[in-house]
């Protein structure tokens, strides 16, 4: 689906993606690679297959898109290097023509040496790109001008069907003060957010993104 | 023989200076245990059932002519598991006294969520001959290092109000608690403990006890008390049948006739079904009766515990004149002031009314008072259907948990956390317990997979650590961290996302679900405890309120109050209906809502009990379908679900679906093709588990079942009412793992129980079998009243109050009761 935001065009992707086809840019956001193995390590059983299976939804955005550069707002990694890093260093390598810039966000507390070693550009507190600021935690935005495109709270909204039905699907927000986008990670849960008048939010049912 | 046992001589002198003589079957369970049974203890509240076991280990003790060598490891004689804890406190008061009285130096220690640190530390450096304990501290003593000797002395294990335990994971816990306790004995070549139970009378009395003691080749009995309890049951009429209304769920407006109840009675239980209930049955008392202020007191499981210590202290000394509770109040506690107990709405099962009403008159041979208190019109068949099922003594069955792999999981890990175990002899030991007797290998090596390596999937479970293999070949748990989150979390009852309330100025209220707060804006106010409390804000976990001025306010409601109809009260149930068109019949109950059967007799159909009544109304909201099997809000949620998609195959036709505990309504927009030969057709056995996956969402309802599965396993940290969650890092929720697993894992066991538990505690499909084979030997009566008839009403009220809160719904029933009988009139 494409909007248009700030005189932007933007494309929502059902990937959990958006990709600003006038800048070459693809930003997600929350991709909390390491979630997985950091369970682990702590006696909770999650398979690894959930961190690789993020990383080949990645490769399908860049084949479909072919950004010039790849913009993570935050929580790139949960928490610390351990195995699930390791895949994510495999498939660095496989695209490392790519630009990868990360603002950085709450979960990420690798030291630079390591942003560096895996070839990530930093970016605290934001990162911005015409009329946009995008950071992690839109609350903390300073740029008065801009507008702020985050991450950090894994939005998700309730859809209500008739026979008291209801659905909870992941969402883009794009509000008035400020927009923020779904978590990329399938391993991630989702926070409900309420919409005031004026906000426009996309859910992204299997499939397709809606307009709601 | 027991009359010559010196143990005996003793406790029977005692008992004479007292003036006190035991029952015949205190004397069968003594002397049964002397006989070196195990076995189960039979009998009503208040007849010294405590006395019956307590005093056997004290008799064979005092027949004992040289005493063990004691040292300060091995003293623990006797563990007696209770499921409340409030219960601990009040037997282990019983116990001291008589201890003293019989000038023994043993002594009673308590141990559950409530125990001190410092009390703990101390049983641990010296166990105290008896221990008194809630299952999950149970399992907390075996996650402790070096617990293995603390039993080398025990003799006996009871486990108390064990039909309490028996339907639940926390009677797994008792199991798999004593297997090990008895393993460990057997290993080192002693005897056994003896285990007993205690339990009020229940259907399967003889299985209750075949789950305590699985092993056939061990001596066991069953002690039956035969004594009966009197209980006089009353209905609450009011004075006439349209006070009363047709649905609702309240009863609020017949409050008054209670005033006269609990004056002439020294003190009150009050039972609602809910907690919400109970704070606005409170808030009504008060306006009633403003008198009662100060003398009345709401008890509830969201209470502050210290609050409701006091009121249960008020109950024992008579300083209160009535306390409106819950299921909190159900169980054993002696309260001896309560003379008079009054159930509001229906009890929903024979059993549980049974023991509400025990608890008054709790002394032996003291007739128990219990009154009824109906909320609508047809809960007076419900009354007469208890009092008939309370004579016959048809009581419902405890159906024993078996394969909670969730629990076993727990379990294997609490072992790892204190001495460790050997997993041949840990298997033999889980696979001798009744709950996990047909546990395949399979399954077992899959769990082992699960807490050792985390899964089977090649390569996905890297850097997984929690049960190690240490040298000495047994499995342990070797990061404190790990051990530390677990200890926090052993048990099986998991409760939804609670926020401690607290006042500004300081002091504690109690606890709501998180979900009821996030509706409130500041400013708003709610009820908790019987207090009107304004909102102020919401900070780190706690609810921070201060007194509000207002009269009225809503009440939470509290998730999990809503139990269905018990299928021994649904038959006697629908056998009432059968009496209900005869003018004469002993039951005033029915005598009174007569006029009202005539009714539904006039514009529809009573149903026989040999027969299913289906109403088809059309009105201006569409066409609905309502049918009436009397069979649990459960078990109609899915015959709804699987009628409404067997009609849709006839046609395409969709439904959306009401339902209480007498029948179900099915509501489309389009005329419904319905005939007796579609009727016959959609409520047959034929393919059942075929249509019912078809018909419902399993997965959705799995996934909910889920979210107790991945606490009690340890997927999910639930954390503590009011405390941040440990480690943020680790934050996850249920649904996840559901899905993560469903997507990487698909033979994930805990998976497949959930579904499991779907099938049989939720979809109950063996109750829904039998239901659906009865209806194909019944006469199926289909009438088509103009508008909606006395039995279809509090269905459609049923359906609309999932959206509105009580009073709305309150004055819309008012307005819906005109409508239908101008209606009627007008015709």
């Amino acid at each position: 689906m494409e909007i248009n935001c700030k005189g932007e065009r933007i494309i929502l992707d059902e990937e959990r993606a958006i990709y600003l086809p006038d800048h070459g840019f693809l930003v997600l956001s929350d991709l909390h690679l390491g979630k997985s193995a950091h369970f682990r390590r702590a006696g909770v059983p999650v398979p690894a297959t959930i961190g690789i299976n993020d990383l080949s939804r990645l490769s399908f955005l860049l084949e479909r898109y072919q950004p010039d550069c790849l913009l993570v707002t935050g929580d790139m990694f949960h928490h610390s290097l351990n195995s699930d890093i390791a895949h994510f260093a495999d498939w660095r390598k496989q695209h490392s023509a790519l630009r990868l810039i990360l603002v950085k966000g709450n979960h990420d507390l690798l030291s630079d040496a390591d942003y560096a070693a895996l070839g990530i550009e930093l970016h605290s507190p934001s990162f911005c790109l015409g009329p946009f600021c995008f950071i992690h935690d839109a609350p903390k935005c300073t740029e008065e001008e801009l507008y702020p495109i985050s991450g950090h709270i894994h939005p998700g909204i309730t859809l209500q069907g008739k026979a008291r039905q209801k659905l909870r699907f992941p969402c883009y927000y794009f509000g008035k003060d400020f927009a923020v986008l779904p978590a990329f990670s399938l391993f991630t849960g989702l926070s409900t957010i309420r919409q005031s008048a004026g906000d426009r939010s996309y859910a992204i049912t299997p499939g397709k993104v809606v307009a709601v | 023989m027991l009359s010559n046992h010196p143990g005996y001589k003793k406790i029977k002198s005692w008992l004479r200076s007292a003036k006190r003589k035991p029952f015949p079957f205190q004397e069968r369970a003594w002397e049964k245990y002397l006989q070196g049974f195990n076995g189960l203890v039979n009998a009503p509240t208040g007849f010294g059932k405590t006395f019956s076991l307590f005093l056997a280990p004290l008799i064979e003790s005092f027949g004992l002519k040289e005493l063990p060598r004691q040292t300060s490891k091995n003293r623990l004689k006797l563990i007696w598991i209770t499921p409340l804890r409030a219960l601990g406190k009040d037997i282990g008061r019983a116990m001291i006294e008589s201890l003293l009285e019989l000038e023994m130096n043993w002594e009673v220690g308590i141990r559950n969520g409530d125990t001190t640190t410092a009390e703990k530390a101390r049983q641990k450096r010296s166990m105290p001959e008896i221990l008194i304990i809630t299952p999950e501290s149970m399992h907390l003593l075996l996650a402790q290092k070096g617990s293995s000797e603390i039993f080398e002395g025990l003799q006996c294990i009871v486990a108390d109000e064990w039909h309490e335990l028996l339907g639940s994971k926390r009677g797994v816990l008792v199991e798999l608690a004593i297997s090990r306790i008895n393993g460990m004995k057997r290993k080192l070549n002693l005897p056994e403990a003896r285990v007993w139970g205690i339990s009020a009378t229940i259907g399967n009395i003889e299985q209750a006890l075949e789950v305590l003691v699985p092993d056939p080749k061990k001596p066991r009995t069953i002690v039956r008390a035969e004594l009966e309890k009197k209980i006089e049951i009353h209905s609450i009429l009011p004075d006439n049948l349209e006070t009363l209304p047709w649905a609702g769920h309240l009863g609020l407006n017949m409050a008054e006739k209670l005033v006269p109840i609990i004056n002439k009675s020294r003190t009150t239980l009050i039972f609602t079904n809910t907690r919400g209930q109970a704070e606005m049955w409170y808030q009504r008392m008060l306006q009633v009766d403003p008198d009662l202020a100060g003398l009345l007191a709401v008890h509830h499981g969201s209470i502050d515990n210290e609050l409701r210590g006091w009121i249960e202290d008020a109950l024992h000394s008579g300083a209160l004149k009535a306390v409106i509770c819950t299921s909190s109040l159900d169980l054993g506690v002696d309260f001896k002031p309560v003379d008079t107990v009054v159930q509001v709405g229906s009890p929903k099962g024979v059993a549980r009314f049974l023991q509400r009403a025990g608890r008054s008159g709790h002394s032996p041979f003291e007739t128990s008072v219990i009154y009824f208190m109906p909320t609508h019109a047809l809960e007076l068949v419900e009354a007469a259907a208890i009092k008939e099922a309370a004579r016959n003594q048809n009581i419902e069955p405890r159906e024993p948990v078996i394969l909670s792999f969730d629990t076993l999981t727990q379990y294997l890990v609490t072992l790892a956390v204190g001495d460790g175990f050997d997993d041949a002899e840990t298997f033999a030991e889980v696979q001798g317990t009744h709950a996990f007797r047909d546990i395949l290998p399979e399954e077992w090596n899959w769990i082992m997979q699960f807490i050792t390596s985390g899964g089977d999937t090649l390569g996905a479970y890297e850097e997984f650590k929690k049960v190690i293999r240490d040298t000495d070949g047994r499995w342990k748990v070797t990061s404190r961290m790990t051990a530390m989150r677990h200890r926090l979390h052993i048990g099986t009852i998991v409760s939804d996302a609670m926020l401690k309330v607290k006042f500004i100025s300081g002091g504690y209220i109690g606890m709501v679900e998180e979900t009821f707060i996030s509706k409130l804006k500041p400013g708003d106010s709610f009820t908790l405890a019987g207090r009107i409390l304004e909102l102020a804000q919401v900070k780190d976990m706690t609810v921070l309120v201060r007194r509000s001025k207002k009269k009225k306010a809503i009440s939470p409601s509290w998730n999990g109050g809503r139990l269905p109809l018990s299928s021994n009260l649904g038959s006697v149930l629908r056998k009432k209906y059968n009496e209900a068109l005869q003018e004469n019949h002993p039951d005033p109950e029915l005598r009174f809502i007569y006029p009202l059967f005539l009714r539904q007799q006039r514009t529809s159909h009573v149903p026989k009990n040999d027969e299913l009544l289906i109403e088809l109304i059309s009105n201006k909201e569409g066409f609905h379908l309502f049918a009436y099997p009397f069979e649990g809000r459960l078990v109609h949620e899915v015959l709804a679900a699987l009628v409404a998609f067997r009609l849709s195959r006839l046609l395409p036709i969709s439904f959306s679906i009401a339902m209480n505990d007498y029948g179900f309504e099915l509501l489309s927009d389009q005329e419904i093709p319905f005939d007796e030969g579609i009727a016959y057709d959609v409520f047959s056995p034929k393919n059942l588990s075929e249509d019912i996956t078809l018909s419902i969402n399993s997965t959705e309802m799995a996934r909910r079942k889920f979210r107790d599965i991945a606490c009690i396993s340890g997927l999910v940290f639930q954390g503590y009412p009011g405390k941040h969650v440990a480690n943020r890092h680790l934050q996850s929720s249920a649904g996840l793992f559901f899905n993560v697993f469903a997507d990487y894992d698909k033979h994930n066991l805990l998976l497949r129980q959930a579904y499991d538990e779907v099938f049989y505690d939720q979809l109950e499909e063996p109750r829904l079998a039998a239901a659906l084979h009865r209806i194909q030997d019944s006469r199926i009566v289909i009438t088509e009243p103009q508008s909606f008839t006395p039995l279809s009403f509090p269905i459609k009220v049923d359906s609309l109050r999932e959206n509105m809160s009580s009073e709305e719904l309150e004055q819309r029933v008012v307005r819906m009761t005109a409508e239908a009988q101008k209606e009627d009139e007008w015709k």
